[in-house]
């Protein structure tokens, strides 16, 4: 198992009443994987997760990336600075 | 953050502080600089454009380790396609700000105004609002809302 830490932000913070965790996931997770299970656990994801942006480690990543260990996964929606 | 490379002044960062367009663009004016495009955003208190509306207050946040990292990779891409662009500066405030406040700083120095750098402060603020991970609420006399942008990353980005 790899332990990794997911981080929130915006309304995805919002909707899941915290900023970050800390989980063990099974190695091979895929990003899509991990979406998945963060969405059984938390349900007031689901429909921010149709628009997430997901980071591993401050890159952006996508639905067949593989989640290393130790990761520094971010979930939010797409960008609105400015 | 602010670094040199064979004298060229970057800047990239998110603060929670007033934004000093003079100072930023003083760190970004060499010798051989004879022209500056800045671009800087406010909080616009009242919405005309499409759905019209007012705004008390936005209210900024970032993801801010991996926000700079990506401002430093728009200025990176800025000095790919204008190799004549001097010194660059980008900057995001963050937190609740008012309306009529400076928001954003985008701002490139050259030789020349001629030389591409109104494009290349345009092509900026244009990427930070696609890459750069920073969101803002929007609250008005009636409510708060999420402002969410319109751009997926592609591979690479």
């Amino acid at each position: 198992m790899n332990k990794i830490k997911v981080l929130f932000f915006a309304t995805l913070r919002d909707r899941a009443g915290t900023k970050s965790l800390d989980i063990e996931i099974s190695e091979e997770t895929t990003v899509k994987g991990l979406k998945d299970r963060i969405t059984r656990e938390f349900p007031s994801l689901e429909q921010s997760m149709e628009s997430v942006v997901i980071s591993i480690n401050r890159e952006f990543a996508f639905d067949e990336s593989i989640v290393p260990a130790n990761a520094e996964v971010a979930m939010f929606p797409p960008v609105s600075g400015g | 953050m602010a670094i040199s490379d064979m004298g060229q002044p970057t800047i990239f960062s998110i603060t929670e502080s007033e934004l000093d367009l003079d100072g930023l663009l003083a760190q970004i004016t060499l010798d051989s600089t004879g022209a500056a495009a800045i671009f800087t955003g406010m909080v616009r208190g009242e919405t005309r454009r499409g759905d019209p509306h007012e705004t008390v207050y936005l209210e900024y946040e970032a993801y801010v380790p991996m926000a700079e990292a990506k401002m430093k990779q728009v200025a990176d891409e800025i000095r790919q396609k204008w190799p004549t662009v001097e010194g660059i500066a980008i900057v995001q405030r963050i937190g609740r700000l008012y309306p009529k406040t400076p928001t954003v700083l985008i701002a490139c120095t050259a030789a020349h105004r001629d030389t591409g750098v109104f494009e290349a402060a345009r092509y900026g603020i244009d990427r930070l609002k696609e890459i750069v991970p920073v969101w803002k609420k929007e609250v008005g006399p009636n409510g708060e809302e999420w402002v969410e942008g319109g751009y997926r990353p592609k591979p690479g980005e």
